[in-house]
């Protein structure tokens, strides 16, 4: 193995004049280090190094331009966070509210325990939980034989039984692989012969004309078609929500606004965290932080895998916007590497999705959208409509995948440290695999504690919150009988009342921010992009929460709506005074303007 | 639930809406105005500039005051009011709306106007790059931060857009000490009205830059800066022209489109022209009994125009009750040469109304140009123009000696000649 790594670092050296090192640690995790000019052959480099036989992972601390992935402690925040003395103190922390960290907190909530989740956002699913394309993959679009496909095959399975309890928006539509040509006959052979290996169930192959029947938008012929009933589709942030409100029902405490910037361990054994709001005691740290867990694993010292960020753009379309409805693959990706790139799908709400892409950066918290990503989402999605334009896009968004160089979920208990259980690398299908990690974490956790005893009056069902739009007119009529401000449109394109909004901000997890409201009720989110609503949400979430306007956030603690009020300007100035000098001001201009021609 | 009768109900109470509704009450019929906010008047109330009413009323009147016009005669007049209400659908020409007073209401019309107006172009649709943070607003949602709401949604802004609405925002921050840096347009020329830009620009020392627009956005929760950049002929950015724009807020004034949501639901046929509703001489949409009036049908630049539209669709609605709406089949209106959206696109020569007023913008700007209505080599009218610009709409005023010269035959071309 050090024989082929050695090899191999060289090779790279010398084909980009760069001076790189590579060492093995005693746990066969291989160190990257030194200085590249380009970030792509860093991250070449380091794929080709995972794939050496008995290397467990790489860290990759290369540096490009000034800038890398290596984990530099936040010596001033750690001792801001321990000044301010103990914040909470729980059984079971867990790092990071996205799907994973929440559906963990769900999972565990179950059980007699005392469960903190800290998330650094302002609201749950902040990460790649909200900006994926929601789908649930049924389990052939990944690499056989890796923890990956068996728990997204396993995980697709358990999705129905977490919407009927959760009752978010779920589809099971199915998906289809599709080839039109010799340069793409072998795309669904290939699905197929992956599904296969992972046991995903209900694959077949169906007629071209039996596929046009299905999808009445699609007019073009395609050669071979493979369905796969089981893929389904949720918007993440959704599922996010409901697992976090579900937890909170039963019991687990949800700290927003709360970054952990330490891990406090003795004698090899966890002892809790530090946030940016204090200390949080507890035995037992479950590491969810999505795109960041490699840091907290450095923080516990037991840091074996960088993440690598991976953006992908994704463009919404109007819903009035024809095409399919369930997934299609675009036109093969060439330039995609360890990801399968996304398709042509549409959301559960019923809007035309594309993309993603994959481009590896080096900024964790870099979701601009650039335009060669567009280029390449529109480029995929051409192949199968070639008629919608740009223009029709109504928002585009970029997302991270949290990617490890092994490219699978790393969930394991720590081998270094006591009471502290990794769950890092979950990108894609990371979302369809959540219920099946969540059970697997519950596993780890009964090695670490013992047997738990379980909640007599633990309740799994989230009622879902109402949506008038979707109810009958007599069902609507009750309703604003019975409370007049659902009778209140405030979001015009969506049809979103007043009630549903005022609903979601004193909902478990309370939503007090405009990206919030957005992702709970929908509002803002149609064709006028908050243009006409924007102002009566700024007032709903100001009289709800007795912030002043210009304290309510879009998203993220510098990022106000209106930054001030008009009035201010005009403090402490004496109207009158003002009013003569303006006067005698404008009597001046005027007798100037009275001598020009 | 409640079920309301009445013959013609108008579905939004801004300029539009109100000049229908006062129309048609003075022609005898009962009407329902029903609008969604509690107040009248619609977008007037938050344009607190004057300039409106120059054609109507021969005077410089602010929006409100505009709207208090109508206001007035409409309180002493028959119209019902519906405040507070929201129209959920059509469904076969019955109308389904909501208020928090009455719970969902059941309307059934002998015709129905639609008058909902337009909103603004976002972000999305002019391919603006980079974050998402806050501090980005079309110019209409930061007109009513500060003329209705009181509050400073930035501190330095750029403006994106030389339409009016742009134009007319530029003095209005500048005013309440807002820092305008510029106004960007991605076009070689202004897209508003030439008083605004000696008005709102000039006379207080904004920058305008023409040919130079906004490809990407900087920072992470709030605006932090945006990039800037000259354009070509075909509008493509011009290498080593890039700058970069310190600002905390990006004001959108990119154009309105009308809205017409409700008017799909109703089964109203779309124009892809003009995007609004497929509409005859008397504003009458595809669906028999439903009319479009405003910026519903077309987005119009002068006020003036919308009242003059709404009342057309009210006595268009009127004679449909009477049963005197035309019954032949509709002539094609097309456009020809340098005509980018026009009113009306269908013609019946069996059209018993008074004179009658095509309205028109053009693509690009164009001096010495006739404005021609063509039926085949026929000109049914043509009028002279020194400049006609794409900001500015055109109207070609028909009498009815005009209109008789129309023939049941082949469609009617509405294009400009130089």
């Amino acid at each position: 193995m050090v024989k082929r790594l050695q090899k191999l670092v060289a090779k790279f050296s010398e084909a980009s004049s760069c001076s790189i090192s590579a060492t093995v640690r005693e746990d066969q995790v291989v160190v990257l280090e030194g200085e590249v000019l380009d970030w792509t052959t860093a991250d070449e480099l380091a794929h080709r190094v995972a794939k050496i036989r008995d290397v467990r992972n790489v860290i990759n601390h290369l540096s490009c331009g000034g800038r890398s992935l290596a984990y530099i402690p936040n010596k001033e925040a750690i001792a801001k966070g321990r000044s301010l003395g103990v914040l909470d103190e729980a059984d079971v922390i867990i790092v990071g509210a996205g799907v994973i960290g929440s559906g963990i907190a769900r999972e565990l909530s179950k059980y007699k325990l005392d469960i903190v989740v800290l998330e650094k956002g302002d609201d749950v699913s902040q990460g790649a939980s909200k900006a994926n394309n929601g789908m649930i993959h049924p389990g052939n679009a990944v690499m056989p034989r890796t923890l990956k496909a068996k728990l997204n095959v396993e995980g697709n399975a358990m999705y129905g039984d977490w919407a009927k309890e959760l009752h978010f928006e779920f589809k099971r539509l199915g998906t289809f692989a599709l080839s039109y040509d010799k340069h793409d006959f072998y795309i669904p052979w290939l699905v197929w012969i992956a599904g296969r290996l992972n046991k995903v169930p209900e694959m077949r192959f169906i007629s071209p004309d039996n596929f046009l029947e299905m999808e009445k938008d699609m007019h073009t012929k395609p050669r071979r078609v493979l369905y796969s009933p089981t893929a389904a589709y949720v918007d993440g942030y959704e599922v996010t929500i409901a697992l976090a409100e579900n937890a909170v029902m039963n019991g687990a405490r949800f700290h927003l606004s709360s970054e952990v910037v330490d891990v406090d361990v003795e004698d090899g054994i966890v002892k809790g965290v530090v946030t940016n709001r204090g200390l949080v005691k507890g035995r037992l740290v479950i590491n969810a932080a999505g795109i960041f867990a490699d840091e907290i694993a450095a923080m516990a010292g037991d840091q074996f895998y960088t993440l690598h960020p991976r953006k992908g753009a994704i463009a919404i379309f109007d819903k009035e916007m024809k095409g399919p409805t369930r997934a299609l693959n675009g036109k093969l990706p060439t330039t995609l590497r360890n990801t399968k790139g996304g398709g042509v799908h549409r959301t559960v709400s019923g809007n035309p999705l594309w993309g993603p892409n994959a481009v590896e950066i080096l900024d964790k918290t870099d979701h601009s959208v650039q335009p060669e990503d567009l280029d390449y989402v529109m480029g995929s999605g051409a192949i199968v409509r070639a008629d919608m334009k740009r223009s029709d896009i109504i928002a585009c968004f970029a997302g991270i995948r949290a990617a490890d160089y092994k490219e699978d979920f790393i969930i394991e208990r720590s081998r270094v440290v006591q009471g502290f259980i990794h769950v890092a690398g979950i990108q894609s299908p990371g979302l369809a695999a959540a219920p099946a990690i969540a059970k697997m974490v519950e596993g780890l956790v009964k090695e670490e504690l013992g047997e738990l005893s379980r909640k007599d009056d633990w309740n799994p069902i989230r009622e879902k919150p109402v949506v008038f739009s979707r109810l009958s007119p007599k069902e609507q009529d009750r309703l604003v009988s019975e409370n007049p401000s659902y009778g209140h449109i405030v979001c015009r394109c969506e049809t979103i009342s007043e009630g549903e909004i005022v609903d979601a901000i004193n909902r478990p997890i309370p939503a007090v921010t405009f990206d919030a409201i957005k992702r709970r009720v929908r509002a803002t989110m149609g064709r006028c992009q908050g243009g006409f609503c924007g102002p009566r949400i700024l007032e709903i979430i100001a009289r709800e929460t007795g912030l002043r306007p210009e304290e309510v956030k879009k998203q993220g603690p510098n990022s106000s709506i209106v930054v001030g009020t008009i009035r201010e300007r005009y403090e402490g100035i004496d109207c009158r005074k003002t009013e003569a000098r303006f006067v005698s001001s404008m009597a001046q201009e005027m007798g100037e303007s009275d001598e020009s021609p | 639930m409640r079920v309301l009768k009445t013959d013609i109900a108008i579905i939004g109470a801004g300029p539009a809406g109100l000049a229908a509704a006062l129309e048609a009450s003075r022609l005898g019929k009962s009407v329902t105005l029903i609008e969604r906010s509690d107040d009248l008047g619609g977008i007037l109330q938050q344009c607190i500039h004057d300039g409106f009413g120059l054609i109507r009323f021969k005077k410089q009147l602010s929006g409100p005051q505009y709207a208090e016009r109508f206001i007035e005669e409409l309180k002493v007049s028959d119209v019902s009011l519906l405040l507070d209400t929201t129209v959920l659908s059509i469904e076969d020409k019955v109308i389904f709306a909501v208020s928090p007073k009455e719970g969902v209401l059941t309307i059934h019309p002998g015709a129905i106007v639609l008058a909902m107006g337009c909103r603004e172009r976002t972000r999305s649709q002019v391919e603006i790059y980079g974050t998402r943070p806050s501090g980005v607003m079309t110019a209409g949602t930061v007109q009513r931060y500060i003329n209705l709401e009181g509050y400073l949604p930035g501190r330095r802004a750029v403006i994106l857009g030389s339409g009016d609405i742009g134009l007319i925002m530029a003095r209005r921050m500048h005013l309440e000490g807002i820092e305008v840096l510029g106004v960007y347009e991605v076009m070689p020329e202004v897209g508003g009205l030439a008083r605004n830009v000696y008005q709102c620009l000039i006379d207080y020392d904004i920058p305008l830059h023409l040919s130079t627009t906004v490809t990407e956005i900087f920072g992470r929760e709030r605006l932090e800066g945006v990039r800037v950049v000259k354009v070509d002929e075909d509008r493509r950015p011009i290498e080593g022209t890039e700058g970069i724009v310190a600002c905390d807020l990006l004001v959108l004034s990119v154009g309105l489109i009308p809205e017409n949501e409700l008017s799909r639901k109703a089964g109203v046929c779309i124009s892809p022209v003009t995007k609004g509703p497929v509409l005859d001489e008397s504003m009458m949409t595809t669906v028999p009994g439903i009319f479009a009036a405003g910026n519903v049908a077309i987005v119009f630049d002068l006020v003036d125009y919308v009242s003059d539209s709404a009342e057309a669709a009210a006595r268009g609605a009127v004679r449909y009750l009477d049963g005197q709406a035309p019954a032949t089949a509709p002539l094609d209106v097309i456009a020809g040469n340098n005509v980018a959206s026009f009113l009306p696109s269908r013609y019946h020569v069996d059209y018993v109304g008074e004179e009658l007023s095509f309205f028109l913008r053009v693509k690009k700007m164009q001096s010495n140009a006739r404005v021609v209505l063509k039926q085949g080599d026929t000109i049914i009218k043509s009028k002279k123009q020194q400049v006609v610009r794409p900001a500015e709409m055109v109207a070609l005023k028909l009498t009815q000696k005009d209109l008789a010269l129309i023939e049941a035959s082949s469609p009617l071309v509405l294009h400009i000649e130089a």
